[in-house]
C-alpha cells in the first residue's frame, strides 16, 4: 500500500501516480514556516544590528580594560567584576535601584488602579478627563523631568512657593539636595509619567467587568472593598500581572527622567543602575566597566521579561 | 538642473566624478569643521561668527562650527573618535588635554607649528598651557585664570565697604550679605554639577594651603589643611552661606541679578554678567575682580590656570603645512583676532603684540583681573589622564560633607582613599 503526504495529509492506499507534481514534500507547513522566516528575516536583521551585535560587544567589553589610558581593550578576565564586588558605590547603586523601581513601580500601579476605578464611573465630563489623563504620557519624558526640576527647584519652585505662601514651610527647602528629597522627586515625577498608560490597561480590564456579578455581589449586601477584593480585583488578575511586570521592567530601564532631574544626585542617591552605567562610560570613559555594571544591569531585567514573555506565550 | 542638456549633465556628471577620485580634500572642498563650546555660548556666538568669517574673508577656508556646551564637549568628542567620525578641530579647556592627549588621533602641532615659533609670538607666561610633555597637543588662543568674582552693590547693601582680605574677613562679609540682603546666596560656590565643583574646592584646598594631588601624583589632600577647606565649607553650608544646588550659569545668574555677593569665574564672567544682568556694559560697576581671600596676612592670594586652546585631529582630510588646520590655527593667534576677540568674551589675548596693544593695557577690568590673579598654578586633577574620574570623585566626596552626610574629615577621607586607588589604576 502507497503512503504520500500532500499538504500536512497523509493518503494511505492511494496510487502514486495520482501525486501531483507540484505537491511539495516538504508539505505546506514547511512552506508556511519559509515564508514566515522571510517576512521576520528584515526584523531579525534590525534586531542583530541594533540590539545584539552591541549587546554582544558589551557582552566581550566586560572583560577589558577599555578606559582613557587603555585606547585599545584589553582582555583581563573577571578584573571588572571582582572591582564591583569590592566597590561600595556599585553595589550602593543596586540598593538605590531597588529602592526606586519598588517605590516606583507600587505607587504607580495602586495609584493608576484608583484613577481606573473612578474614570470608569460614570459621569458628566468623564471622556474630556480620560483624554486630560493621558498628557504626562504624551509629553516628552525629558520636558516632564524639567517641569517637575522646576515644580522641585529650591529658588524658584513651584512647591517652595505653593508651601511658603500656605505658611507650611518659613524658608525654601532645598529638596533635591538631600537624598530622601531627590528619590521623593524621581519616584514621582516616573509616577505621573507612568499612571496614564498603567490606567488604560486597568481602564480597558474594567470594561470587560461583569456588572451584574457587582449588581449581584451588591445586593448580596457586599460594600466597596468586598466588591474590590473579591470582583474586580480577582477579574483585573491576568491584566495587574502584565502591569507589574511592564512596570518592574521599565522602571529598571529607566534613565532619562533621572539624568535630567538630579544628574544621579546629590552624591549618588539617585544614581540607579543606568546612571552608573552613564557615568561610568561617559563621565569617567571607563567602557570596561561601564559593560561590566550594565551587563549586571540586564541581568535583573532578565526575570521580570522572562516571566513577562512566558505570560504572553501562554495567552497566544 | 532642469535647464541642463545632455552634454551638460554629462560633464558635471565626469565633474562631480573627478573630484571624488581627486580625493575627500578636493571633494569637500577647503572646509574645516570645529567643536566649540564658546560658539554655543549665546553672548558669544556672534563674536566667535566673526572670527569665522574674517578667516573665511583672509583665507578663503570655511570653519563649520559644531556647537556644543561647555559640558558636552569632551563627551562630544569621545563619542565621535569611538565612532570614527571625530571633527577637524576642537576647542578645548588648557585642563581637558591631558585626557584629550590620550586619544590616537590627536595631532601633535608641534610638526605644522615649530614651538620656537609660538615661544616668538605668545605670552611666556600661556606657554604650558596646550602641552602635554615634549608634545604640543593645542595651541592657546584665549588665556586667563580662574579666581573671585565680588559684586559691590551687594557689598554695598549688606554694609561691607572693603573687599575682603582674610578668609575670616571673607566669612564675615558672607554672614552680612545673608543677613542682610534677604534671598541672596552670599557665595555663590559651585555645588552641583561634578564638572564645575572641583574647581572651587581647589581653589578654597589652596587658599588654606594645602594641595589635592602634587606634582608627582602623590594624593595629598588627607592634610590638616584639606581638612580645615573641607570644614569651610561644610560650616558655610550649614550657616547658609553657600547654597546647595548650584551650577557655574546659576552662579552667575544670581551674580548679575545681584543676589550673590562672591563668587569664582574665569574673566569671561565679565560678558557673562553684562548678558545675564540686562546691563551691558553699565554691569561692569559691580563687577570686580578680586584677590581670593588668603588665610592669614602675608599669604599669597590664588588664582587656577585657565585658558582656551585649539586642538586638531587626524580626520579624513589630510593635516598639510599652510593647509586649511594650520590656516585656522595660525588665524586664531593672529593680531587680527587677538586684538578683538578674546578682549570681547572677556579673556585676555595670548600673544605678546596683542597684550602690548592699548585695547588691552587700557581696559580697566582685565587690568583688575590681572592685577589680582596671585599665584597662579595648574589645575591639579586636570593634568592627570584620569581626571574624568578624579573630578567625580572629589565632587561626590565634596557634596556628601556639603550636604551633612559624612564629616568633613570622612569626606576628605574617602577622597584620599578612592583618589589614591584611582591614580593607582592609572599606573
Amino acid at each position: 500500500m502507497n503512503a504520500v503526504s500532500a499538504g500536512g495529509i497523509t493518503v494511505t492506499g492511494a496510487p502514486a501516480a495520482r501525486l501531483s507534481p507540484l505537491a511539495r514534500r516538504a508539505g505546506l507547513k514547511t512552506g508556511e514556516r519559509r515564508v514566515g522566516w522571510l517576512f521576520m528575516t528584515p526584523a531579525l536583521i534590525a534586531f542583530a544590528a541594533v540590539i545584539l551585535a552591541p549587546f554582544l560587544s558589551a557582552l566581550g567589553l566586560a572583560f577589558t580594560r577599555y578606559d582613557l589610558q587603555t585606547p585599545n581593550p584589553v582582555f583581563i578576565g573577571l578584573a571588572n567584576f571582582a572591582q564591583i564586588a569590592a566597590s561600595p558605590e556599585i553595589r550602593e547603586s543596586f540598593v538605590v535601584t531597588f529602592v526606586f523601581v519598588s517605590l516606583a513601580t507600587v505607587f504607580t500601579i495602586v495609584l493608576a488602579l484608583a484613577w481606573a476605578l473612578i474614570l470608569n464611573q460614570p459621569f458628566r465630563g468623564r471622556a474630556a478627563l480620560r483624554t486630560a489623563t493621558i498628557i504626562p504620557w504624551v509629553l516628552p519624558s525629558t520636558v516632564s523631568a524639567f517641569i517637575w526640576a522646576w515644580i522641585f527647584n529650591s529658588r524658584y519652585g513651584l512647591l517652595n512657593a505653593a508651601m511658603l505662601e500656605m505658611g507650611l514651610i518659613d524658608q525654601p527647602v532645598a529638596w533635591l539636595s538631600t537624598s530622601a528629597g531627590a528619590m521623593t522627586a524621581i519616584v514621582i515625577a516616573k509616577v505621573w509619567i507612568s499612571i496614564p498608560v498603567t490606567m488604560t490597561f486597568f481602564l480597558a480590564g474594567l470594561q470587560s467587568l461583569d456588572r451584574e456579578q457587582i449588581d449581584a455581589a451588591r445586593v448580596d449586601g457586599a460594600g466597596d472593598f468586598a466588591v474590590l477584593k473579591d470582583h474586580v480585583l480577582p477579574h483585573l488578575r491576568p491584566v495587574l500581572l502584565v502591569v507589574v511586570v511592564l512596570a518592574v521592567i521599565g522602571n529598571l530601564q529607566q534613565f532619562d527622567k533621572i539624568y535630567a532631574l538630579t544628574g544621579g544626585g546629590p552624591v549618588r542617591a539617585t544614581t540607579v543602575l543606568s546612571i552608573e552605567v552613564y557615568r561610568r562610560a561617559f563621565d569617567s570613559w571607563d567602557i570596561g566597566m561601564a559593560s561590566a555594571v550594565g551587563l549586571l544591569w540586564v541581568a535583573t531585567i532578565i526575570p521580570p521579561a522572562y516571566l513577562y514573555l512566558r505570560h504572553l506565550l501562554k495567552t497566544v | 538642473m532642469a535647464n541642463m542638456n545632455r552634454r551638460q549633465f554629462g560633464g558635471a556628471a565626469a565633474a562631480g566624478a573627478a573630484s571624488l577620485a581627486a580625493g575627500p580634500a578636493f571633494a569637500q572642498g577647503s572646509s574645516i569643521s570645529f567643536i566649540s563650546y564658546t560658539y554655543a555660548e549665546e553672548p558669544n556666538k556672534p563674536v566667535f561668527q566673526k572670527v569665522m568669517d574674517d578667516f573665511k574673508a583672509a583665507s578663503g577656508v570655511t570653519v563649520e562650527p559644531i556647537a556644543s556646551a561647555w559640558g558636552e564637549t569632551q563627551k562630544n568628542i569621545m563619542l565621535r573618535q569611538r565612532s570614527r567620525t571625530l571633527m577637524d578641530s576642537a576647542q578645548l579647556q588648557d585642563r581637558w588635554v591631558p585626557s584629550m592627549a590620550t586619544l590616537p588621533e590627536i595631532v601633535d602641532i608641534g610638526g605644522l607649528i615649530p614651538e620656537s615659533d609660538l615661544e616668538a609670538a605668545l605670552a611666556p607666561s600661556v606657554l604650558s598651557l596646550g602641552r602635554v610633555g615634549e608634545k604640543r597637543i593645542g595651541v592657546p588662543f584665549v588665556s586667563g585664570s580662574v579666581g573671585f568674582v565680588a559684586n559691590t552693590d551687594v557689598l554695598k547693601k549688606a554694609g561691607v565697604d572693603k573687599i575682603p582680605v582674610t578668609m575670616d574677613e571673607f566669612r564675615s562679609a558672607l554672614v552680612a550679605v545673608r543677613d542682610k540682603v534677604p534671598n541672596s546666596v552670599p557665595f555663590a560656590m559651585a555645588t552641583k554639577n561634578p564638572s564645575s565643583i572641583p574647581l572651587d574646592v581647589l581653589l578654597l584646598v589652596w587658599i588654606f594651603n594645602g594641595r589635592i594631588i602634587d606634582d608627582s601624583g602623590k594624593v595629598v589632600i588627607n592634610s590638616p589643611e584639606g581638612r580645615a577647606a573641607m570644614s569651610f565649607m561644610a560650616s558655610a553650608m550649614k550657616d547658609k552661606l553657600i547654597a546647595p544646588e548650584l551650577d557655574r550659569p546659576d552662579s552667575r545668574r544670581l551674580f548679575a541679578q545681584g543676589s550673590a555677593a562672591f563668587y569664582i569665574d574665569a574673566p569671561q564672567a565679565r560678558g557673562f554678567i553684562r548678558s545675564f544682568s540686562g546691563l551691558g556694559e553699565k554691569a561692569d560697576a559691580f563687577t570686580l575682580p578680586m584677590k581670593s581671600p588668603v588665610l592669614k596676612q602675608g599669604d599669597p592670594p590664588r588664582s587656577v590656570e585657565w585658558g582656551h586652546v585649539v586642538a586638531l585631529f587626524k580626520s579624513q582630510k589630510p593635516i598639510d603645512k599652510g593647509g586649511p588646520q594650520d590656516k585656522w590655527v595660525r588665524y586664531l593667534i593672529s593680531d587680527a583676532t587677538q586684538t578683538t576677540f578674546p578682549l570681547q568674551i572677556g579673556g585676555l589675548p595670548v600673544t605678546k603684540s596683542a597684550r602690548a596693544a592699548p585695547a588691552v593695557q587700557n581696559d580697566p577690568f582685565l587690568k583688575a583681573w590681572a592685577e589680582a590673579t596671585g599665584v597662579t598654578m595648574k589645575h591639579e586633577i586636570g593634568v592627570w589622564s584620569n581626571a574624568p574620574e578624579l573630578s567625580t570623585i572629589l565632587s561626590e566626596e565634596t557634596q556628601a560633607a556639603l550636604l551633612g552626610q559624612k564629616t568633613p574629615d570622612a569626606a576628605v577621607a574617602a577622597i584620599q582613599t578612592r583618589m589614591e586607588a584611582s591614580m593607582a589604576k592609572r599606573g
